[in-house]
């Protein structure tokens, strides 16, 4: 626990930038890569005193040679171990920090960024495109240092041996790295292509099985069947196109190889029978050729690895450098929220479409406000603004006084709690999600309050009903828990945020009239104790608040108490009357009512 | 967080509970016991392939003979020199065809090999997909689609990856393993004995990385995936974030998680460099035993230089697949768990439309009979819920008929039930006289056309939309369908016209515009019957009279059942069967039942204001009809 999250905000991140940090590894890293490949040439020449000790009767030599062939494996094995480890570690920090920058960096945005950039995408990011620069910084440093000493090395002992040889040898050389430059490139292609085919087949899947009651309703069965047939066809063949290529790849890097082999064999032999290698150095050169094909074709993979880090690198940058348009302001206060919440004409468009208009209303600290409306009025979008989770006009919102656009972010949004409207759950236990403003869950007393929440938003005889109640993972692959269910459980962790102005949008859409009576009981509770704002189209949830506002078509249409409002004609009067005849309706039993024969 | 870490164990407590109830949650899947079974499960779908997998193990023996015969071949050669003159051009010879036959059978050998196990992934998946959609509503209900997807798409080819990677070609390294040592045997036992005298502690060691590779590539897979799903958490649940201010909580447990698949990753290249260096060095100690023996050798024997040079060829040759088994090893798992959970899925018994009641299917009804009835029908969606009791009703042909109730009243459930997209508990309902189980479900379903709430888009275009089922839209009717509703002008307007792009679930239309559709898509279809269950989303005046306008387009001359919520679609049936609370309790024309002055007249005088509060035209969502829950997109 080092790292602090506010640290991360200075990890490097641009490419150059995680490269100097890095150097060091690197350094270290290329050092063992050289201490390796000098051993390994010093292998090649031991085997090559071990061959010509064995074939000219010299068992003492070939014994000597054999035990320096042992010891300089050994070393070079664990010098390869600690050189990779060390170069693709720093592969991984970069990840990891590039990683943690990056959920730092949405964690700054607001709604108009994920909307311009769907979940989908954004994990695509942070993970393939993280990954190709992560292969970048790792896998493809360590193939450029690696390649270029193994290449030295290899070199250098089959010059030692015959020159002559050598230059044949190599003669296939730059034909391998073409190839392999040519296959890398073709393979990242129709490997995306073939990843496209899977992406087009899974959506078709996705939209025919969510869609289900209308394939069921139009008997569609067999249409789908013949569309979901053709993307797997088109995946089929795309991956035979994939298939194709790696298929030839073996043989076409093994048949290069192979030329080079035999021109050894045939040449070398040659040679020996001249007397100008002796045997060992016949197999020593042999042996170091065949250290020299895989640093070559990793070289030929380098071309596409640093194109795609590049690639995936500036997709980031499309998240590193999307700039926020919600900023903490610069002042500094120290002393407590008391709660006062103003708001001065405020008007706010979402792009062209105007949706509040000259909006002024005022609660004290301590107070309560209901705002009223039917949906699309903008008492939500009200809302949001109040605690700038979009962005909230300059001079329009005030805490204590203070226009929010100047108070630190963090002063605004910790005394100003929020909870919306469609409940969204952590996929984590009910504890954790109801305790999810708890600094500590683990705390002694957090067990309790977070009992007592749930028993506030009526929700506690239902989450200990669950399999493991309070442990139960909930979230859309646990126990689905029912929609009601859900919105409580998010009213309870709202209900236990310690924050001086509470607003609560709409918290009682799916409950029924008792429990939403219960539940009206604890929001009476937490006026005591707090400013509370309430977003409802609910009379019986308004007319428990100090004041209510009534907001239609983006601006304030009406302001009173409960008694006023509902006296007056109007929206609100409206709503109470629709209000009490749902009431009515429901009380109604079925049972009295006379089921009519057919 | 970072306090919980340090401190005791009491205070840990909850901490541990929490993890431990979340590691039990997400155990889903990670089977731990690999049963070779399942992959025998699988040869029904590659059996009609064998012929070309059969042809391929032939071309991988031969390709592993012709590879195995060169370092002999070498050696013979490298005897021959000074001894046998052209013998070196000789062995060259053979040598350059054999290499040629090896490099030309590789080809044909690894694609037919990824030929027959695409095609066989290709015929699994066409099977999951088909079998999916055999299975019942209810399931759906209970299933996150996403993990549906995921059956038909990752775990079959987590399956075709193991064809596709070759990792069958083990069989083919095993037989390398076995020839080596038998011709290295033969040529100098007491040579190879030496060289292999490496080989246990090798295998040892293997094994015991084996696990160890494994376990940590394990841990690499959770903890990958454990990384996304609380990244993709966090950007779904960002607002919830941002309003409680838990950005640097989040990003401190984000970190934990971070840390921990960093560390997994690390522990797995250890484990991976330490193989790849180790099987190098232990191949380099090969050879050097070999050196010192053919030197011990060389006291009393001289070892030829072919045998030594085929020796350390043969060394090269063994641990290369050595070094492959491990990877190939995972891939075989990860194959196992994909089948074990395709197969898993095949075992589910929620059938669509069961044949529960047994005798010959029809598809005409009875002559003169209503079109639609429903016989003291009690439905619930769960056992332990009713939905419906003892609900009795009829509809005649040509009707149209409005059903009205309060939320939750049980109305949408009917025409679940005439669709037999769920099973009645008690009763029947009939569709032209005719048990709805008695029907054979295409020819049942072939006389509805349904308007749902909650409309839902395929991508493809407007057109492919509302003409679904027809591979190729008949644009004369699909013009026609949306003049009927007065609609064709209105579409066409927008770009890109009748062909214009349906996103996903058609985000890019309005809910107006998608009501639309689906009112075109239904009279496309001409039905016997339409089912219409009315929106209640909020739309603007002008969308409102134009929905209006298609209601009555789409529902003139046509035996219809209306799940309404206009006062004016209310008042336009020919009869009102009024729910209330999962029964009848009123049924009768708009006039007779306001006179009742019972629920109905309640109904009215609500809906009547919820019209008033709703000026011009929008509704609050208060009265969203309760449909069972959709599976949600995962």
């Amino acid at each position: 626990m080092t790292d602090t999250p506010l640290a991360k905000r200075d990890h490097p991140i641009t490419l150059k930038g995680q490269l100097r940090d890095k150097a060091w590894i690197y350094l270290a890293g290329g050092g063992l890569l050289l201490v390796q490949q000098f051993l390994m040439a010093r292998r090649d020449f031991f085997v090559r005193d071990a061959v010509d000790a064995a074939t000219t009767l010299r068992g003492g030599d070939a014994k000597i040679a054999a035990l320096s062939i042992f010891a300089v494996s050994i070393i070079a094995a664990l010098a390869r171990v600690a050189s990779r480890y060390i170069v693709f570690s720093a592969g991984r920090n970069v990840e990891y920090e590039l990683r943690a920058v990056l959920l730092d960096r949405l964690q700054a945005l607001g709604p108009s960024f994920f909307r311009t950039m769907p979940t989908g995408e954004i994990m695509s990011r942070a993970t393939n495109d993280l990954t190709q620069v992560r292969l970048l910084l790792g896998f493809g440093v360590l193939n450029v240092i690696s390649s270029v000493f193994a290449f030295a090395s290899a070199l250098y002992v089959m010059a030692t041996i015959s020159l002559r040889l050598t230059i044949a040898s190599l003669l296939t050389v730059p034909l391998l790295w073409l190839v392999t430059r040519s296959f890398s490139t073709r393979l990242f292609t129709r490997t995306r292509e073939n990843q496209e085919a899977i992406g087009h087949m899974s959506d078709r899947v996705l939209a025919s099985l969510a869609g289900v009651r209308v394939v069921r309703a139009f008997g569609l069965g067999g249409s789908e069947a013949a569309a979901f047939e053709k993307s797997n066809e088109k995946y089929l063949e795309k991956s035979l196109s994939l298939a194709r290529l790696r298929g030839s790849m073996g043989p076409v890097m093994g048949t290069i190889n192979a030329v080079g082999v035999l021109i050894v064999f045939w040449y070398g032999g040659a040679l020996m029978d001249d007397g100008a290698i002796t045997p060992g150095g016949f197999v020593s050169f042999w042996l170091a050729l065949l250290r020299l094909s895989w640093p070559l074709m990793a070289l030929g993979f380098v071309a596409a690895i640093v194109q795609r880090g590049r690639a995936g690198y500036e997709r980031l940058r499309g998240i590193f450098d999307a700039v926020p348009e919600v900023q903490s302001g610069p002042l500094v206060r120290e002393e407590p929220v008391r709660g006062n919440v103003k708001v001065e004409h405020l008007t706010f468009a979402y792009k062209d479409k105007p949706v509040l208009r000259d909006v002024s209303l005022e609660v004290p600290a301590g107070g309560s406000l209901a705002i009223v409306g039917r949906t699309g009025s903008g008492k939500s979008t009200l809302a949001v603004l109040l605690s700038r989770l979009m962005p909230t006009p300059r001079g329009a919102v005030f805490l204590d006084g203070d226009d929010v656009c100047d108070l630190s972010l963090a002063r605004v949004r910790g005394s100003i709690g929020y909870a919306q409207q469609d409940a969204f759950l952590f996929s984590t236990t009910v504890t954790k999600n109801i305790g999810y403003s708890l600094d500590d869950v683990d705390a002694p007393d957090a067990d309790a309050k977070v009992k007592e929440a749930a028993r506030e938003a009526q929700v506690l005889s239902e989450i200990e009903g669950l399999p493991d109640a309070f442990d139960t993972v909930v979230g859309e692959r646990g126990v689905q828990l029912s929609g009601g269910q859900r919105q409580r459980t998010a009213l309870a962790r709202a209900l236990l945020r310690s924050c001086p102005v509470l607003v609560l949008d709409d918290p009682l859409s799916a409950v029924d009239a008792k429990t939403e009576a219960a539940i009206l009981e604890a929001i009476e509770r937490q006026k005591a104790s707090r400013t509370l704002i309430l977003i409802t189209h609910r009379v019986v949830a308004a007319r428990r608040c100090d004041k209510i506002v009534v907001l239609d078509d983006g601006e304030v249409v009406a302001t009173g108490t409960h008694d006023e409002l509902a006296a007056a004609p109007g929206l609100y009067a409206a709503f109470a009357r629709e209000q009490a005849l749902e009431a009515d309706l429901d009380s109604f039993d079925a049972d009295t009512a006379l089921p009519v024969p057919t | 967080m970072t306090a919980a870490a340090t401190n005791g164990a009491p205070k840990n407590a909850p901490k541990r509970r929490a993890e431990a109830a979340l590691a039990k949650f997400h155990e889903e899947g990670q089977l731990n016991t690999y049963d070779a079974k399942t992959l025998l499960r699988l040869w029904p779908y590659v059996r009609p392939h064998s012929s070309q997998m059969v042809v391929s193990i032939i071309l991988l023996l031969l390709g592993s003979a012709a590879a195995l015969a060169q370092p002999y071949l070498m050696g013979q050669g490298l005897d021959s020199i000074g001894k046998v003159p052209g013998g070196l051009v000789k062995a060259g010879v053979i040598l350059t065809s054999l290499i040629v036959l090896e490099q030309a059978i590789a080809f044909p050998q690894m694609y037919l090999m990824q030929v027959a196990g695409a095609r066989a992934m290709a015929d699994l998946r066409r099977a999951v997909f088909a079998f999916l959609h055999t299975r019942s509503l209810s399931f759906f209900d209970r299933t996150p689609v996403g993990r549906l997807v995921t059956r038909v798409t990752n775990d079959v080819d987590a399956i075709g990856e193991m064809f596709a990677s070759g990792a069958l070609n083990a069989i083919g390294d095993l037989l390398r393993l076995v020839v080596i040592v038998v011709v290295m045997m033969r040529m100098d036992w007491q040579m190879a004995l030496i060289a292999f005298a490496s080989l246990p502690p090798v295998l040892i060691g293997v094994n015991w990385t084996r696990k160890r590779i494994r376990s940590a590539f394990r841990e690499v897979r959770s903890k990958t995936a454990r990384m996304n799903a609380y990244l993709n958490e966090q950007v779904n649940g960002m607002a919830v974030v941002q309003a409680f201010a838990r950005e640097e909580e989040s990003a401190a447990e984000f970190d934990q998680i971070n840390s921990a698949y960093r560390e997994a990753n690390n522990r797995s290249i250890i484990f991976d460099a330490t193989m790849d260096a180790s099987i190098e060095m232990i191949s380099s100690l090969c050879v050097a035993s070999v050196l010192w023996a053919a030197g011990l050798h060389a006291a009393s024997d001289r070892v030829s230089f072919g045998t030594l040079f085929t020796f350390v060829a043969y060394i090269d040759k063994f641990f290369l697949p050595i070094r492959d088994l491990s990877a190939r090893y995972t891939l075989v798992q990860s194959a196992m768990t994909g089948a074990e959970r395709v197969f898993e899925l095949f075992e589910n018994q929620d059938v669509d439309a069961p044949d529960t009641h047994g005798g010959e299917k029809t598809d005409k009804g009875v002559p003169g009979a209503p079109a639609l009835a429903l016989d003291h029908v009690t439905f619930g969606y769960k056992p332990t819920s009713t939905a419906l009791r003892d609900v009795t009703f009829q509809v005649a042909k040509g009707e149209r008929v409005a059903l009205v109730g309060a939320t939750g009243a049980g109305k949408s459930t009917v025409a679940s039930l005439f669709l037999r997209l769920y099973e009645i508990r008690e009763g029947k309902a009939l569709l032209f006289g005719v048990d709805v189980r008695d029907w054979s479900s295409e020819a049942l379903r072939s006389h509805f056309a349904v308007v749902p709430q909650d409309v839902f888009l395929f991508p493809g275009t407007v057109a492919s939309n509302i003409a679904a089922g027809d591979e190729t839209p008949d644009m004369a009717r699909v013009k026609l369908a949306l003049e009927r509703i007065d609609a064709l002008e209105l579409l066409l307007r927008r770009e890109g016209g009748l062909d214009a792009k349906v996103e996903e679930r058609g985000s890019n239309f309005s809910a107006g515009e998608r009501q639309l559709i689906a009112f075109a898509r239904a009279l496309y279809k001409d039905p016997d019957i339409l089912v219409l269950d009315e929106a209640t989303a909020n739309v603007d005046s002008e969308t409102e009279s134009r929905l209006q306008r298609a209601v009555e387009g789409a529902l003139s001359g046509r035996t219809a059942l209306v799940i309404a919520h206009r006062l004016s679609t209310i008042r336009k049936a020919d009869r009102i069967v009024v729910f209330h609370k999962g029964q009848i309790v009123e049924q009768g024309t708009h006039d007779e039942l306001l006179e009742k002055e019972g629920v109905y007249a309640k109904l009215h005088a609500l809906q009547f204001a919820r019209e008033e509060v709703a000026v011009p035209s929008g509704r609050p969502p208060a009265i969203k009809e309760s449909t069972p829950p959709a599976p949600p997109p995962e």
